[in-house]
């Protein structure tokens, strides 16, 4: 919980459940676990609003209340964790991620669990419905069956799982550190038996008052559908699984060439049940399965296929690995290892856009040859001595390298003590990582420093589009229209533009940057849980 | 007193008759002579006598003093180098001498002092003597800029001290590195890209993209822009750096001793890589390359919603 995780935490909560809610979340993520008198006392917010933000973050799941350190009966404690917030940041990806593979109905599904929390079957399934009917044309509408069976795919395919049950009562419950992963309920990824039948309801004006009798409909329509109690949530590591997979087939792709990348897509494929998340490298699957299972429009010959498995074991990035020989030569993939290779090069792309390719020659060979001398560096980089010695010391400030001293007399004398210089991989990648963090910050507050900038711009063109959509609803002749267009000058239409472009460019670039932190926090994660 | 005379005479007569004794000895033996020959071909030379004349022919240069495991040697002196150093005396010779025992690589002069035991002043005089008379000559080190070393004249200097093929003048070449290391690269990526052309099984692409040191070497000489001659030793140094760069790999195999280029039954092979990711997503944005990175804070001096470089990025 470095102080760039809270910043960053802090702003993706302001931004998605307001101020309230952020100043709670960054109490609790500074102060640990925390009960309910002391949240109040030390932020000064008022009792009822402490509640209704703790609700919030409990319904995303980013708090999590236990019974108190100092035994039952005390009051419960609430704690909230980085990592949960952090993943608001990576929405856009997990919708887009489905969007691509279960088309738009998957896509709805997700983006409507993401921004509840959790929420029944049944319910989900209604919203969604309803949501597709209102762009769909004019007579058609959304059937339920089908958004069902969307489901029950994300289901099947782990994407989605059941949230843990509430357990009755806090009392009861052992006072165990961690709370139960859903993953430890043998139901998790049942779909329940639903009887929900009818199709997608349309909502044919917006005026208010049919809002209104909507809204009481929706409440006296609450029929029981037979899968009460059951709630739905992402589930996150799946979609990481599958974005690292992503990530080593582009890298694979980019390396050596297409049919590679596909064997080891089919390779990835097969496994993507039977591996567990912390493995380091998937189950040994024989030449033969592969070759079976690879998809009928790559008509390549058995030998060739042969031929590419024995080209990918060469490689010396070692995507794959050889385990055996049984069944015509068992393979498997090298997940720990793609990842370290894969955080490697990003950390030598940062050192080369930073500080230049000859500064990164020096980083690679000093990630080759893990300790040298100066004289050395200059050496092998080929690089004039004042020119090398001017490059490692701008690294050595930046913590990128270090310098690690041997001394041939006990006193560490400067003449008599050799000097080497070194990359560690895994701190560099951490300290990198925070630097992710803060960058992902400051853009997050440079795109709410624009739009405050432009508020009152953007008041008067929200308030101008209303009234078109007002006078256009109502039939109003186009001179109207055009009059009222012209309420905003040129000026303010090109600074409007402006600020649209660069508001996108700031979300396109945190994206980019989640990217990096998905890379390297994979790599920490992978590296820490097989040391 | 005739005794005495005769004695004396026959001293004389012994001096002149040993000393020939003992040329005669060091001719035939060029390797050199102890004591214990000398003593065992004149048996009825005293020692002292012996080291006297040993002595007077130390002195007119005309034996040279060695010292190994055994003992003390005796050697018969280059006449021609004798006739060099005539006009010079005791002092300078010893100096010389350390000088052309140092070789190839050149001596410094504080070596020289404590290998001569000779005062600072005078070691000086005696190098710029010697310079003077084109014996000696001093060669600047590449590794340590103000240090020279002194080499006989018409020796040629070690390659540790001139750096070899890449400096000319005591001075890194790096365009000329630059201007190999390019080559090198465009010459392994064509012939990888004329592999992928080819469109063979994939493992005859994979090995008609590697090249061996010794192609690359031959290419390198062929194509002439090296004033220098290089060695493949050389070539494998730039290859090395191609690899630090990311842009090649290397494997090595197994090859019949005799194929061109084998060195140890060993061949080591170059093929042009592509880069495995995309440059990562934070280089993209102006925080990944901003120098005043640390100094960032909101409500500071440097801040994101006042930064310059954001604010340029953006209307980009």
């Amino acid at each position: 919980m470095t102080a760039q995780e809270v910043r960053l935490c802090g702003l993706l909560l302001r931004e998605h459940f307001g101020e309230v809610v952020e100043k709670v979340g960054t109490h609790l993520l500074r102060g640990g676990a925390q009960n309910l008198r002391i949240i109040i006392h030390e932020t000064g917010v008022p009792l009822d609003l402490v509640k209704k933000s703790l609700c919030v973050l409990v319904q995303h799941g980013a708090c999590v209340f236990s019974s108190g350190r100092k035994g039952a009966g005390s009051p419960t404690e609430y704690r909230t964790s980085c990592d949960r917030i952090l993943r608001i940041l990576r929405y856009p990806r997990y919708i887009y991620t489905t969007k691509t593979l279960y088309g738009d109905t998957g896509e709805l599904i997700i983006e409507e669990l993401l921004q509840r929390g959790h929420m029944t079957m049944s319910s989900t399934v209604k919203t969604v419905a309803d949501r597709l009917t209102q762009n769909m044309e004019e007579g058609l509408c959304m059937d339920y069956g089908e958004v069902s069976n969307a489901f029950s795919k994300l289901v099947e395919t782990h994407f989605l799982q059941r949230s843990t049950p509430a357990t009755p009562g806090t009392p009861a419950a052992p006072v165990s550190t961690a709370p139960p992963s859903p993953e430890s309920f043998p139901d998790c990824y049942k779909v329940p038996h639903m009887t929900l039948v009818g199709r997608g309801k349309r909502q044919l004006c917006s005026e208010d008052g049919e809002d209104q009798r909507n809204a009481k409909r929706a409440k006296m329509d609450s029929q029981a559908h037979g899968d009460e109690g059951i709630c739905w949530q992402v589930n996150f590591e799946r979609f990481h699984l599958h974005f690292r997979d992503q990530a080593i087939i582009s890298a694979v792709a980019n390396k050596l060439d297409q049919t590679s990348s596909e064997i080891v897509r089919t390779m990835l494929r097969m496994s993507e049940v039977t591996t567990s998340p912390t493995a380091t490298c998937t189950k040994p699957l024989s030449a033969n399965e592969i070759f079976r299972s690879l998809p009928p429009s790559y008509n390549i010959a058995r030998p060739i296929v042969d031929q590419y498995l024995t080209l990918l074991v060469d490689d010396p990035m070692e995507f794959v690995g050889k385990a055996g020989e049984s069944g015509g030569g068992m393979y498997v993939v090298n997940l720990h290892r793609a990842l370290a290779n894969l955080a490697r090069a990003t950390l030598e792309s940062v050192v080369q856009e930073r500080f230049g390719s000859r500064s990164a020659r020096i980083f690679r060979l000093l990630l080759r040859k893990r300790h040298l001398e100066q004289k050395q560096v200059e050496d092998f980089a080929m690089i004039p001595a004042k020119e090398a010695k001017d490059m490692l010391y701008t690294l050595l400030a930046q913590n990128l390298v270090q310098l690690q001293e041997i001394p041939k007399t006990p006193d560490f004398a400067p003449s008599r003590t050799f000097y080497l210089y070194t990359v560690n991989q895994l701190p560099t990648a951490r300290m990198l990582l925070q630097n992710c963090y803060k960058t992902v910050a400051n853009l997050i507050e440079r795109r709410l420093f624009e739009s405050r900038e432009n508020k009152r711009l953007l008041e008067k063109s929200q308030r101008i589009e209303a009234i078109l959509a007002s006078l256009q609803a109502s039939g109003a002749e186009p001179e109207q229209l055009t009059e009222v267009e012209e309420m905003i000058t040129a000026t303010e239409k090109q600074q409007l533009e402006a600020l649209r472009l660069h508001i996108n460019k700031l979300d396109s670039a945190e994206n980019q940057v989640d990217e990096s932190i998905f890379l390297l926090e994979s790599y920490i994660n992978s590296t820490a849980s097989t040391s | 007193m005739s005794e005495v005379k005769l004695k004396r005479e026959t001293n004389v007569l012994d001096v002149v008759e040993v000393e020939n004794r003992i040329k005669e000895l060091c001719q035939q033996l060029p390797h050199g002579i102890t004591d214990q020959v000398i003593q065992n071909d004149m048996p009825h030379l005293e020692p002292q006598q012996r080291a006297m004349v040993i002595n007077k022919l130390l002195s007119l240069g005309q034996l040279d003093l060695l010292r190994n495991s055994s003992g003390l040697l005796y050697r018969m002196k280059d006449t021609q180098g004798a006739g060099k150093m005539k006009g010079s005396d005791n002092q300078e010779k010893l100096v010389y001498q350390v000088i052309e025992d140092a070789g190839n690589k050149g001596i410094w002069s504080r070596d020289i002092r404590f290998k001569s035991n000779l005062p600072l002043t005078e070691v000086n005089k005696i190098l710029k003597n010697l310079e003077s008379k084109k014996l000696i000559k001093a060669v600047k080190s590449v590794a340590a800029s103000k240090k020279k070393v002194y080499m006989l004249y018409n020796l040629q200097p070690d390659r540790s001290v001139t750096g070899g093929a890449w400096y000319s003048d005591q001075d890194f070449e790096s365009e000329f590195v630059e201007v190999l290391n390019q080559q090198c690269f465009k010459f392994l990526q064509s012939k990888a890209e004329a592999a992928i052309d080819s469109k063979q099984s994939p493992m005859v692409q994979r090995n008609s993209s590697f090249a061996t040191s010794h192609e690359v070497w031959k290419y390198i000489c062929e194509l002439g822009i090296s004033k220098v001659d290089l060695s493949m030793d050389d070539i494998e140094t730039i290859l090395n750096t191609l690899i630090y760069d990311g842009k090649v790999e290397m494997s090595v195999i197994a090859a019949k001793e005799g194929t061109a280029g084998s060195v140890d039954g060993q061949m080591k092979l170059y093929r042009g890589v592509n880069a495995v990711i995309q440059p990562t997503g934070l280089v993209r944005t102006p925080c990944g390359l901003c120098p005043v990175f640390e100094d960032c804070h909101d409500g500071g001096e440097i801040s994101p919603s006042h930064c310059v470089y954001m604010a340029e990025w953006l209307d980009f």
